[in-house]
């Protein structure tokens, strides 16, 4: 079943986090390479919110959405928020090599955000390298896909697993524990890095690969968002120095993994922030309420995004 | 008519140094730097036979390597060039026949150092420390600006300056490359480049280091592959040595091989994973593998009387090693990638490897018709290590009897990958072959739909 007959897209803070640290990231690309002219391709599904961003917050104008069911198709075409979105219908496996063949979208940088629904697999990786040789100079290229263990096989299956899909960037060593619960994000994030990184030298892109999507969130299982900017030959030391700065909010050592939390307490909790020091559980306490350790971090590292929902009633 | 002249036949340095570094791939220059430590420190130790049970312990000797897309550097202590042997030949184009040859030594030619520098970059520091003759230790530094030098005039020599330099902690070589082509960059810069390096190095020392070397790349450390032979009572390895005398000297052979573990179930492709590609023929030459998981002619297959590889035969393993005194004699290619096929030992140790290899072929092709029984006496075969292998002229397969065979028919079918996995992860084995997931649906459908209760 799609995710979107089961989810709305719009009352989920840690994916509502993430999707605000890559757009702000993709603003501060823009900025910097003269990025105006991006060609957002997604999968949209019936909600658009990232394209809701692409075009009201980056200012593009030319946005394509791949859906795979026929009914999706459908009601995608239907709720288009943007007379410049364009839906296509089919597996983006098969939808993006069409596009790429198409001069009029390839004389221009794409910004192409894969988001799955499903674990990692063998079709998702093969078009990870086919994006990667084929995508314009100056692309931005990223996918977030599910890193939940149990999906990956038994435990002492997952390393082998992984081997198979990810070929000959995975070390010989990769134990099972970096494929347990606690590690697996971790793991997927490194590896499907350098799994992105290979597929542009072995084809001797000029610019190669810069990582500089790294995000692991929650979101009712744990997710990953993992990819990069493919720039032109000479740019690429520019682009390392943007990506490599510490202000730059889209490579995370946290996981966004903020509890859902009430009005009153996000207002409180707020009133703490920014301060010299780390907020503890002993001070959430003190305020009257009490939160997890790691959730006060998360909530700390991240308020800035931390989107408010509320119900309209009439 | 015109006086008798002189035409300039010199090479230009630079054809001299696109020459050499265009027919060797990046991987093989970082380990002839790897062979000229290994050298040094086989050296130190007395240079002994290189055999396969030796005893020679290297745990002291190490080696790092730091390659990343801005710089590349490889550090040993493994003894140091002296500063005679860096004046006279150490930086030759070629070995010189006044330049003595190490005993026992993997390097041949003379070349490899300077190949590898001038492959991956354009600004070079060599650094050495030695213990000098009488006493005491010395150092020096070669400093090398490729751009620089290729730029003097051709007539000028060809040599480089020799500079004293700080002592390094310990006696040994330190090389640091900066400036790198950008070919060398990106392989540097891709992680995939990386773990290969990692991998080609556990296999091509794989001897060195179970003698005790140390190698690290970007900081880690590198254990050496456990080459092992399935034995039991039914299954043994061969194991045999002999002396090949020729003019100038005795080259040492000494071949091994047999099952290093059960044969695939089905000659499918899908089904080979890592482990069944390490299958095939390796040469050593002084310890150092210069031909790995060879499954073509040059180790034989294919060739008269001798079937090519057939994925049936994944399971196998033969090592053929080569020792001499003198480097020359043994059967290296100038990248250490391969053997010489010219080579007169190796066309004469190879009616010896074909013998081996007919054996398996034979026990492989029995084996499809009784694979319950071969199975089974598989399974009881234990892994041991090539080192505890007992000589033995031939190897010993079990002597299994073909049974009448069953009339079969073959399903084939295309799937997508993915869903081919998630039917594995739902029979309880993501890594199921795809045979197997096969078989199992077939045998699901079977009990549902046709089985009568």
């Amino acid at each position: 079943m799609p995710s979107f007959d089961v989810v709305n897209y719009s009352l989920r803070a840690n994916k509502a986090i993430q999707r605000s640290l890559v757009f702000e990231a993709v603003r501060v690309l823009q900025a910097n390479m003269n990025l105006n002219d991006l060609i957002f391709v997604g999968l949209g599904s019936i909600w658009f919110a990232d394209f809701q961003i692409a075009h009201k917050f980056l200012h593009l104008k030319d946005l394509i959405s791949i859906e795979a069911t026929e009914i999706g198709y459908r009601r995608a075409k239907f709720n288009r928020p943007f007379r410049t979105v364009s839906v296509k219908h089919g597996l983006s496996y098969d939808v993006l090599p069409d596009l790429l063949n198409q001069t009029k979208l390839t004389s221009r940088p794409w910004f192409l955000w894969l988001d799955y629904d499903g674990v990692l697999d063998e079709d998702k990786v093969e078009e990870f390298r086919n994006v990667i040789e084929r995508l314009p100079p100056n692309s931005i290229f990223l996918t977030t896909f599910p890193a939940t263990a149990s999906k990956y096989g038994r435990p002492a299956q997952r390393p082998r697993r992984l081997r198979r899909l990810l070929g000959s960037v995975v070390p010989d060593d990769l134990s099972r524990d970096q494929c347990d619960d606690n590690h697996l994000s971790e793991t997927l994030l490194n590896l499907t890095t350098d799994f992105m990184i290979a597929a542009a030298a072995d084809s001797a892109r000029p610019g190669g690969f810069v990582p500089a999507f790294r995000l692991a969130y929650m979101d009712s299982v744990p997710m990953v968002t993992v990819g990069g900017v493919l720039p032109p030959r000479g740019a690429t030391g520019s682009v390392r120095g943007l990506v490599s700065s510490d202000q730059w909010p889209a490579v995370s050592p946290y996981p966004i993994i903020t509890p859902p939390l009430t009005l009153k307490e996000v207002a409180v909790l707020q009133a703490q922030l920014p301060g010299d020091k780390r907020l503890t559980r002993k001070m959430v306490k003190k305020l009257g309420f009490d939160l997890a350790k790691e959730q006060i971090r998360a909530f700390e590292e991240y308020y800035l995004y931390y989107p408010i929902f509320a119900e309209i009633t009439t | 008519m015109i006086k008798s002249k002189k035409a300039n036949a010199n090479p230009t340095k630079a054809f001299f140094v696109q020459m050499i570094t265009r027919d060797i791939a990046l991987e093989d220059c970082i380990l002839d730097l790897i062979d000229n430590s290994i050298d040094g420190a086989w050296k130190l130790q007395g240079a002994p036979p290189m055999r396969l049970s030796d005893g020679t312990n290297l745990n002291k000797y190490l080696i790092s390597i730091e390659a990343y897309p801005d710089r590349f550097s490889i550090t040993d202590n493994c003894g140091g060039i002296t500063l005679d042997d860096a004046a006279d030949y150490a930086f030759t184009f070629g070995r010189t026949d006044a330049e003595p040859q190490e005993k026992y030594s993997i390097g041949v030619y003379g070349i490899g150092m300077k190949r590898a520098i001038f492959k991956m970059g354009r600004t070079i520091k060599i650094r050495s420390t030695y213990k000098k003759k009488k006493g005491g230790i010395e150092s020096f530094a070669v400093p090398i600006e490729v751009t620089e030098w290729l730029g003097k005039p051709e007539r000028e020599n060809w040599d480089f300056d020799i500079d004293p330099d700080a002592a390094l902690p310990k006696p040994g070589v330190d090389i640091h490359v900066t400036d790198l082509t950008d070919g060398t960059a990106a392989a540097f810069g891709n992680p995939s480049f990386i773990q290969k390096l990692r991998r080609t190095i556990a296999r091509d020392y794989t001897l060195h280091l179970h003698q005790g070397l140390h190698i690290f790349v970007n900081g880690e450390k590198i254990d050496g592959w456990a080459v092992e032979m399935r034995s039991s009572k039914k299954f043994a390895a061969m194991r045999l040595t002999y002396r090949d005398k020729l003019q100038s000297g005795t080259v040492h052979v000494e071949i091994l091989g047999g099952m290093a573990a059960p044969p695939p179930e089905s000659a499918d492709p899908d089904e080979k994973d890592e482990k069944e590609s390490r299958s095939g023929w390796y040469v050593a030459c002084n310890g150092r593998i210069v031909l790995a998981s060879d499954k073509t002619s040059t180790s034989g297959w294919g060739t008269d009387d001798w079937p090519k590889w057939h994925p049936q035969y994944e399971g196998f393993i033969g090592l053929v090693l080569f020792s001499a005194e003198d480097a020359k004699l043994l059967p290296l290619t100038t990248t250490k990638r391969s053997v010489d096929n010219s080579s007169e030992v190796y066309r004469r140790a190879m009616p010896r490897m074909r013998e081996l290899s007919k054996q398996w072929i034979a026990y492989t092709n029995v084996r499809k018709q009784t694979i319950e029984e071969a199975k089974e006496l598989e399974e009881k075969a234990k892994p041991i290590a090539i080192f505890d292998v007992v000589q033995s002229k031939s190897a010993k397969f079990p002597a299994l009897l073909p049974k009448p065979k069953r009339k079969l028919t073959t399903i084939a079918y295309g799937m997508s990958p993915s869903r081919v996995r998630s039917l594995a992860t739902a029979f309880g084995d993501i890594n199921m072959t795809n045979r197997n997931v096969g078989i199992k649906s077939f045998d699901y459908a079977y009990a549902e739909l046709a089985e009568e209760d």
